[in-house]
C-alpha cells in the first residue's frame, strides 16, 4: 500500500490528538458497557427478593387481577403480567413505577400476589439501581450531567471516536502487512503499545465502527428526527396517526370502547404460541390507550433472530381480539425494511446469537476498553520520548498531566465500577441510584486526585494496586454480607470476574514501568 | 526539494473542524431532505423511511468530519461545504415545489 508520505502523517497526527481526547471518554463507555452485556441479570441479582407467597399459577392469574384492579382501579391503565417469575425475584402481577425512564423520581412499582387463603397480599417493589446506573455511565461516556447536555456531548465523543477510527486505519496502513502480527514484546515499551494497539485495533474494527455510528445515531437521535419533522411534516390531517402517545396507532383501530373483557393471559400466550412459535415472550403489558382502546404489548425474545432492544422486542395486540395491531418490533416477523435497522440496533447490543454473542461482546468491549488504553499510553510515551530527545531533563507540565489524568480516570473508573459491587449487598435494598452513583463517583473521585497527588511510576502502582483491592474485595463482601447473592449464576459470575480483574489489576501493579 | 503539490497538513485545522461541524450538519440536514423528499417519507420516526434517513446522516456526517482535514485552508473548507450546501437546500427546494 503506497499512500503520500503527508497525507499519513496528517491523519497520523489527526488520529494521536483525537484519540487523546476521545480515549478517556471512550474508556468508561467500553467498560461499562461491557458490564452492561448482562444488565437484566445483574439486576435481578443485585435487587433484594420480593416478599410475596409464590406466585399463581398463569391459569389462576386472572383471579389475582379481578382482585388487584378492584383494590387498585388505577392500576387498571397500566398493569404488567410476568410470565415466568423468577423465583423470589419477580411477581407475577406489577404495575406503577416511573416506567424504567432515568433521572425521574422513582416511584415505587407494585407487586401483588395471593396468600394461601386467596387474599390479596401487595407489597412494594424497589429494585436496584446499580446496573441501571452502569447503563447510563456507558450512555453518558462517564458524565455526571443532566441527560440531554451529556447525550449531546457523547454524541460529540463518538464522532470524534469515529474520526480516530478512519485516521487510525489510514495511518496504519502503509506498515499494515509488514507488521500485522509482529508484537516487539522484548523491545523498547513503546514498541510493545505500539504493536498491541494496532493488533487489538484492527482486529476489532468492524465493531468499533459499528458502535461509532451506531453511538452517533444515539446521541442525535432526537435532534435529527426533529429536523426530518421540520423538513417533511404535512398538514395534521394529511398524516397518518399521531407522534405522540402510544407506540403504534398503525392499524386503523374502532374507536369506542369495547365492553368485552380483556383476553386472559393463558389466551395469549396460546395465540403467540400458535401464531409465532418459537417466540418466547416474558411480559405481558396491559395498557389502556387513548379512545378507549386496550392493548397488551407482549415483550419476548426469539433466539433465532436479533432483537431491536438490547433484551428482545414486542408485539401489540389488540387486549380484546389478539388482532396484531404493530409487528414492526417483532422478532422474526418483521418486514425486511425494519429487520434490517433491526440488526444495527443488535450490533449495537449484541442482542443477537444467544450466549456466546454476549460473551463475546464482553470480551470485545474489555478489548476496545484496553485499546483506549494502550492509545493514551502510546501517546505519553511518544511524547516523553521525544522531549528527552530535544533535550529536556524533566517531562512537561502536559506530558505529566495527561499522564496523571489517564491513570487516574481510567484506574478510578475500574475501582468505581468495583466498589459499586462491593457497595451492593450493603446498600439498602441494592442501591438508590444517588446512593451508587456517590459510591462510584466518589471513589473515582479521589483515585483522579491521588493521580494528580502521587505523579510517576509509584503513583500508577499505588492506584493499580489499591484498585486490584477494591475489586478483589467484590468477592469478599458477597461471601459477608449477601451470601445469597452467590446463589444466581449472576453472582457467581461478579465473584469470578472480580477474581480475575484482580488478579490482573495486580500483575498490572508490580509489572507496569514507564521506562520508554 | 520545493514540489508544485501541496502538501496536506493539519494547519488551520480548527477553521475545518468548525466548518465541518457547523456547515456539514446543515449540509446532512439538506441532504436528508433531498433524499427524503425522493423517498416520500413524511418523517414520521415510526417509518422505516425517516429511521434509514437518521443512519444516513450519523454516516455522512462522520464521513464529512474525517474527511475535512483534507481542505487546502479553512476557507476552502466554508467555501466548498457552502457551495454544496445551497446545491442540497437549492435541490431541495426545488423537488420539494415539484413534487409537492
Amino acid at each position: 500500500m503506497k499512500l503520500r508520505a503527508d497525507f499519513v502523517q496528517l491523519y497520523r497526527d489527526v488520529h494521536s490528538w483525537v484519540g487523546v481526547i476521545a480515549g478517556l471518554f471512550l474508556f468508561v463507555a467500553f467498560y461499562a458497557g461491557s458490564i452492561t452485556m448482562f444488565e437484566e441479570p445483574l439486576q435481578y441479582w443485585a435487587s433484594s427478593p420480593v416478599a410475596l407467597p409464590p406466585p399463581v399459577s398463569l391459569e389462576h392469574t386472572p383471579d389475582l387481577l379481578q382482585k388487584v384492579l378492584a383494590a387498585y382501579p388505577e392500576a387498571r391503565t397500566d398493569y404488567t403480567i410476568t410470565v415466568a417469575p423468577q423465583d423470589g425475584q419477580n411477581a407475577r402481577v406489577t404495575w406503577g413505577g416511573s416506567g424504567g425512564q432515568a433521572h425521574r423520581a422513582p416511584t415505587p412499582v407494585m407487586a401483588a400476589g395471593l396468600d394461601g387463603e386467596g387474599s390479596l397480599i401487595v407489597v412494594p417493589k424497589t429494585d436496584s439501581d446499580a446496573a441501571h446506573f452502569i447503563d447510563v455511565l456507558h450512555q453518558q461516556v462517564g458524565l455526571p450531567l443532566p441527560h440531554t447536555p451529556a447525550m449531546v456531548l457523547m454524541g460529540l465523543v463518538a464522532l470524534l471516536y469515529t474520526i480516530a477510527l478512519v485516521s487510525g486505519v489510514i495511518a496504519y496502513l502503509p506498515a499494515l502487512f509488514k507488521t500485522l502480527f509482529a508484537v516487539r514484546l522484548g523491545q523498547s515499551v513503546r514498541k510493545r503499545w505500539l504493536d498491541l494497539h494496532n493488533l487489538l485495533g484492527l482486529f476489532s474494527l468492524p465493531f468499533h465502527l459499528v458502535m461509532a455510528v451506531s453511538s452517533v445515531v444515539f446521541a442525535f437521535h432526537d435532534q435529527i428526527f426533529t429536523v426530518e419533522h421540520l423538513l417533511f411534516a404535512r398538514p395534521v390531517a394529511a398524516r397518518h396517526g399521531g407522534v405522540a402517545g402510544s407506540f403504534m396507532v398503525s392499524a386503523p383501530t374502532n374507536a369506542a370502547p369495547t365492553l368485552s373483557p380483556v383476553l386472559a393471559p393463558t389466551d395469549i400466550l396460546a395465540l403467540m404460541a400458535r401464531q409465532a412459535p418459537g417466540f418466547v415472550p416474558e411480559t405481558l403489558n396491559y395498557r389502556q390507550l387513548a379512545h378507549g382502546r386496550d392493548v397488551v404489548r407482549v415483550f419476548g425474545h426469539d433466539a433465532r433472530y436479533p432483537t431491536r432492544g438490547p433484551t428482545g422486542g414486542f408485539v401489540v395486540l389488540n387486549a380484546h381480539t389478539g388482532a396484531v395491531q404493530s409487528g414492526e418490533y417483532m422478532p422474526g416477523h418483521q418486514p425486511v425494511k425494519f429487520s434490517i435497522l433491526t440488526s444495527f440496533f443488535a450490533l449495537h447490543f449484541g442482542s443477537y446469537g444467544g450466549m456466546p454473542v454476549r460473551c463475546g461482546y464482553v470480551l470485545l468491549g474489555l478489548g476496545g476498553a484496553f485499546l483506549f488504553y494502550t492509545g493514551n499510553q502510546l501517546w505519553i510515551v511518544s511524547r516523553r520520548r521525544r522531549e528527552r530527545q530535544n533535550g529536556a531533563v524533566v517531562e512537561t507540565r502536559g506530558t505529566k498531566f495527561l499522564a496523571a489524568l489517564t491513570s487516574g480516570c481510567i484506574i478510578g473508573c475500574v475501582a468505581g465500577l468495583s466498589a459499586v459491587f462491593c457497595a451492593v449487598p450493603v446498600l439498602p435494598s441494592g442501591g438508590t441510584y444517588s446512593a451508587v452513583s456517590t459510591v462510584y463517583y466518589s471513589v473515582f473521585c479521589l483515585f483522579v486526585v491521588t493521580a494528580f497527588c502521587l505523579p510517576g511510576q509509584r503513583g500508577v502502582r499505588f492506584l493499580l494496586a489499591a484498585s486490584g483491592v477494591v475489586t478483589a474485595c467484590v468477592p469478599f463482601m458477597l461471601c459477608l454480607h449477601g451470601a445469597y447473592l452467590l446463589r444466581i449464576t449472576a453472582g457467581a459470575g461478579v465473584a469470578v470476574m472480580a477474581c480475575l480483574l484482580s488478579l490482573f489489576l495486580f500483575v498490572g501493579a508490580m509489572k507496569h514501568t514507564r521506562e520508554l | 526539494m520545493s514540489r508544485e503539490v501541496r502538501k496536506f497538513s493539519t494547519d488551520q485545522w480548527f477553521f475545518k473542524v468548525l466548518a465541518s461541524v457547523f456547515l456539514g450538519s446543515l449540509l446532512v440536514c439538506g441532504m436528508m431532505g433531498v433524499v427524503g423528499v425522493v423517498c416520500h417519507t413524511d418523517g414520521n420516526p415510526r417509518t422505516a423511511s425517516a429511521q434509514y434517513l437518521m443512519w444516513m446522516a450519523a454516516l455522512v456526517w462522520s464521513v464529512v468530519l474525517s474527511g475535512c482535514f483534507l481542505f487546502r485552508s479553512g476557507w476552502q473548507a466554508w467555501g466548498v461545504l457552502a457551495l454544496a450546501n445551497s446545491a442540497a437546500w437549492g435541490l431541495f427546494s426545488l423537488l420539494r415545489s415539484v413534487m409537492a
